[in-house]
Order: structure tokens, then C-alpha cells, then sequence
């Protein structure tokens, strides 16, 4: 599975959109419909899954897929 | 009893168990009752021997060993306590550190970009202590360390008497119907009575992860106090990104939640692979050991008890507010009824006004600080108007099913007053008339556009909607995420107003569509 698939499979756990129909400019909390603490916990996920470390108020200003994949690639 | 009583009791029954664990930088760190017990003491007296006796001291940072040896050292002695909501903006918490009268400050390191606006806009403000073992590097000499206070105190032969039992220990912030938050004072008494009336025990040594924000009443009180008096190891969580590693981390037996935090977990046990069994991913989730989870601050849908139960999870609704130090009514293991929020306390009274539930009893507040009029308002008689509508049924089991007050309750336990936030929404130069709603578990902008403004643009429907969620995205930056917008509709017309001119809130969703 590349990086952007199983990201998009942590997405849909919180979701009713399946991965195949998400777009980069999707909004989490407007578009997708997570709570805020869904977004943390997602986030949380992140960082268990990929191994990496997010700055937490950095990652707290992403608003859509676009973003959060964006973040992805530069940690 | 005081807290102090409380708490000396435990320390000399569980003097070796420890009472609280962290984790810094991926290792683990604990003290002991006995450490935490000694750090109190030092705080007290480093207090007193600077002189803050019956005065206002604030707290703002997250969860530590430190915030809470700090609030202790405060509560036990003659000084009063305010903490405060870490998320809030400067402008926020400068107006309730000067509100409170606070004349000195607790601070986490990580809030320090704040100590410049703090002390040039609180003057009332004498001290501020970094919570921190490192010598401090400002110049300020209002700017010392949490070690440097607790040295001072060790140092101090004097310590500070008990407090009176109605003598105010703690000032916890609101959300205000007016739009302008509301400091409930608590009494010695109110805050020990609420620890003691609360129907759970468990063994000393038990662990609690404690996850919500540790300024709510409800996390400070039955958490860390009631936890305290159990003799259980109160460990803290680091981040909400972290709660479900961390209760592989730490292997929690109990936790307290709001329903939100449920919900959120539900999803990740839902979206796991069916064959899983319930027992292995119980594991993996949770820990393992978790049996019982305390949940209050909003309604929780009776369909999580009963999933949360196939894992072998007690799921048990309570019911409070800050107001009532703050537990009203809980279920327990032995008794309990899905969908109710359990029984009245021992020390809690309750009777009903046109359906309004209305609750007297020791842990009942002494009033809002410097607010007459709006304590006037909700203590009438010695009863407390809770603003919540319920019913008793024959067994004696609480259920609320409706608001008298107009407070938007989330699922994650924040009370959102809409005036306080259509006040800033206000501000925006496209904003003409502005209504908060609170739906699908979070917060809705309802905005009928200026119209002067529209026209002179000549903006069109599009274009406005981009502005006003532009505006929104601004104002979402500056907010804890509990007070964020996301939810955004532009009217198409005037919202509908009473013959007195005011908005009529319950009928701010009727328009006709905003053609886009």
C-alpha cells in the first residue's frame, strides 16, 4: 500500500467517505465530519503508523487532506 | 474534613505508592504521596512566607506533577486558587487573571510566550512562577522558578494553619449566558463534601489516566482529589494525539471521559478487523486493564454503554457542573440505570421548577465572584437553578431531557455560551447579523452578510461565502478548538426577531436557501 493509501484508510475510519473518493481539498472537520477530537486521535495515529513525530500546533492548524499529506512528506 | 485533612491521610497510608506518573521524553517519572505530600508543604510555605495569605493565586498549563503540587499548596492553606483553561487567547486570560484578582501566577514553560502580555496588561500581578526545576532567565524579579519558591518554603519553620471549612479554596471560570464567563466559588467544604459524597472506592495503588483538561472541575476534582483520597496513581496523559497510546503505556484500571472520548474510540474499535477478538482488541486499545469509565459533562447515546460492555468496560453516566464542585448524581457498579444519570448524592437535595432540575446540598457554591446580579439569578433560597429540565423516576434515578438556559453543551463536555462567541464573530466587517448553533457535535456560524457592504463591493453570493469562511479560518486560529466555527451558513435573509427586537434564537435555522 503506498504512503497516501494507508493514510487515506486512517481517514476513513473517522468517516463515512471511502478512500478512493477523498480529494486534497476535503476539509476534515467541515467536510468529513471529525470532531475534534477525532482530528487528535488521527493525528495520534499518524504518528504510530508512519513512526514520525508531529509539532502538535502545527498539526492542529491542518484543515484539509492536501495539508496533512503535505506535512506527511516533509517529516 | 478539609482537603488537607484528606490528603494527610493519605499520605501517611500510602506514603510509598505513588501518586502521580508522567512521561518525559518517552521515560517514566513518578512521585510518591510522600514526595508529593512534601512538595505541597514546601509550596504552602513558600506562599506564606511571601506573603499571599488569603489571597488570589491563578494556575495556566496543562496537566504536571507540578500544576498540581502548586494547586494543593495553594488549597491547603488560606490562599485561593483560579486555574485557568490553557487554550484560551492572551486577551482571554489577562481579563480573568485580572477579574480574579489574582495577585500571582503558576506557569507552565510551555505558555512562557505569554508572560510579557500578562504582566504588562495584569498589574495586580506580584509573582509569577515558572512550574519549573530550572533557575529562571528573565531579568523581571516578579519571574521566578516553581523550585525556587518550593527552597523558600522548605526553608520556612512557619507553616500555614488549616483553612475554615467555608473559607473559598478554588475559583473555577464558566461559560456565562450573558457571554461573559462566570467565576463559581467553591468552599473548603464544598470541594472535600463532593470528594467524600461520591459513591467509589478501589484499591490504593489503582491507576487513573487522567485526560481532560485538569482547569475543568470535574477532572480536578474527581480525578486527582477524589483519586488522592483513594490512595490511587493518578498518571497524566500528555496529549489528547496520545490518549490511546498512552493507555497502552500506562494500563489504566479507570478513566473519566467525555462522551466525545467514547465516541472517538468507538470508531477505532469499530473500523478494526471483525475477526479480531473483542478480548485482544480490548488489549490493544485500552490497555488491558481498564474496567470502569466515568463519564459526564454532556449526554452520551445509551447504544456506547452497551457496546463499551461486549469489551468488558462499565460505561457510568454522572451528571454535574461547576457550580456543584461538580458531581450531582453518578451511577455506580452496584446501582445503575442506562440512560439515566444515575442517583443524587448523599449530600445533594433535589426538586424540580417547571421541570428545571434544582439541587441543594454541601457541595453547593457560595455564589459567582463579583457577580451579585447572576448569583442572585441561579442560587435562590440555597437551591441551585441548574438550567438543565429532568425528572426523578420511582427508583430515585436522575434523566435530564432538556435546557432551560441557553448554553450549547458538545459532546465533549464544553459548555459554549453563543453570545460570547457572537460577540468576536460580530467584529468581522461582512458580518451583519451572526447566530451560533450547536450542530452535528460542533459549532455553526449562522450569518446574514452586511448588506451594505455586499452591495458596495458588489460581491457576488459566491465571493461571500469564500470572505466569511476566510474570516472564520482567521478567527478558528486564534481559538481553542472547542470554540472553533465549523460549520458556516450564509442567510439569505434577516434572521427573525421578536416584537422586542431580539433574535429569536429557536428559530435561527428557518430561512429559505442561499443561492450560491
Amino acid at each position: 500500500m503506498t504512503q497516501e493509501m494507508e493514510f487515506k484508510t486512517i481517514v476513513a475510519q473517522y468517516c463515512e467517505v471511502k478512500p478512493e473518493d477523498m480529494t486534497n481539498e476535503m476539509r476534515f472537520r467541515e467536510d468529513l465530519g471529525f470532531s475534534s477530537l477525532d482530528f487528535m486521535s488521527f493525528l495520534g495515529e499518524l504518528e504510530d503508523t508512519f513512526d514520525v513525530e508531529l509539532e502538535e500546533e502545527d498539526a492542529l492548524q491542518i484543515l484539509t487532506i492536501g495539508e496533512a499529506l503535505d506535512m506527511l512528506q516533509t517529516l | 474534613m478539609l482537603i488537607r485533612d484528606i490528603l494527610e491521610e493519605s499520605e501517611k497510608k500510602y506514603a510509598d505508592i505513588p501518586a502521580v506518573k508522567w512521561l518525559k521524553k518517552k521515560e517514566m517519572q513518578q512521585r510518591t504521596y510522600g514526595e508529593l505530600m512534601q512538595n505541597v508543604a514546601a509550596v504552602r510555605k513558600g506562599l506564606l512566607a511571601n506573603g499571599f495569605q488569603k489571597k488570589h493565586v491563578a494556575l495556566l498549563g496543562n496537566s504536571s506533577a507540578e500544576w498540581m503540587e502548586s494547586y494543593l499548596g495553594v488549597i491547603t492553606g488560606s490562599t485561593v486558587a483560579v486555574p485557568l483553561d490553557a487554550g484560551l487567547p492572551a486577551e482571554d486570560l489577562t481579563d480573568l487573571i485580572n477579574r480574579s484578582d489574582a495577585e500571582a501566577l503558576f506557569l507552565s514553560p510551555k505558555k512562557k510566550s505569554l508572560l510579557d502580555t500578562i504582566l504588562a496588561e495584569c498589574p495586580k500581578l506580584q509573582k509569577v512562577w515558572l512550574l519549573q526545576e530550572e533557575p529562571v532567565e528573565e531579568e523581571d524579579e516578579k519571574v521566578s522558578s516553581y523550585a525556587e519558591l518550593k527552597t523558600i518554603g522548605s526553608n520556612n519553620e512557619n507553616d500555614e494553619k488549616s483553612p475554615e471549612e467555608e473559607d473559598i479554596a478554588t475559583i473555577i471560570f464558566t461559560s456565562g449566558t450573558t457571554g461573559k464567563s462566570k467565576g463559581v466559588m467553591l468552599t473548603q467544604k464544598n470541594l472535600a463534601e463532593n470528594v467524600l459524597s461520591v459513591d467509589f472506592v478501589t484499591n490504593p495503588g489503582s491507576i487513573v489516566l487522567s485526560v481532560l483538561p485538569i482547569h475543568h472541575a470535574y477532572c480536578l476534582v474527581m480525578d486527582w482529589l477524589k483519586g488522592f483520597s483513594l490512595g490511587v496513581t493518578v498518571c497524566i496523559n500528555d496529549s489528547l494525539l496520545h490518549m490511546v497510546r498512552n493507555m497502552g503505556i500506562f494500563k489504566p484500571d479507570i478513566m473519566l471521559m467525555v462522551p466525545m472520548m467514547i465516541e472517538t474510540i468507538y470508531k477505532r474499535l469499530s473500523a478494526a478487523d471483525p475477526a479480531i477478538p473483542k478480548q485482544i482488541l480490548a488489549e490493544k486499545v485500552f490497555g488491558g486493564n481498564l474496567k470502569i469509565i466515568f463519564t459526564g459533562g454532556a449526554h452520551l447515546d445509551s447504544f456506547y454503554i452497551d457496546e463499551f460492555a461486549q469489551y468488558g468496560i462499565d460505561v457510568l453516566e454522572g451528571y454535574g457542573m461547576s457550580e456543584c464542585s461538580p458531581v450531582i448524581s453518578s451511577n455506580t457498579q452496584a446501582n445503575h440505570k442506562t440512560g439515566s444519570i444515575g442517583r443524587p448524592l448523599s449530600n445533594v437535595e433535589i426538586s424540580f421548577e417547571d421541570g428545571e432540575i434544582l439541587v441543594r446540598g454541601s457541595s453547593v457554591m457560595k455564589g459567582y465572584y463579583k457577580m451579585p446580579e447572576e448569583t442572585k439569578e441561579t442560587l435562590k433560597d440555597g437551591w441551585l437553578h441548574t438550567g438543565d429540565k429532568g425528572y426523578q423516576d420511582e427508583d430515585g434515578y436522575l434523566f435530564i431531557n432538556g435546557r432551560v438556559k441557553n448554553l450549547i453543551i458538545l459532546s465533549n463536555g464544553e459548555n459554549i455560551s453563543p453570545e460570547e462567541i457572537e460577540n468576536k464573530l460580530a467584529l468581522g466587517e461582512l458580518v451583519g447579523e451572526v447566530i451560533v448553533t450547536g450542530e452535528n457535535n460542533g459549532l455553526t456560524a449562522r450569518i446574514y452578510p452586511d448588506q451594505e457592504i455586499v452591495q458596495a463591493k458588489g460581491m457576488e453570493p459566491e465571493m461571500v461565502q469564500e470572505k466569511l469562511q476566510e474570516f472564520l479560518d482567521a478567527y478558528n486560529k486564534t481559538q481553542p478548538t472547542y470554540r472553533q466555527i465549523t460549520g458556516l451558513v450564509v442567510r439569505k435573509n434577516p434572521f427573525i426577531r421578536s416584537s422586542t427586537k431580539k433574535i429569536k434564537r429557536q428559530e435561527a435555522l428557518i430561512d429559505e436557501p442561499y443561492d450560491i
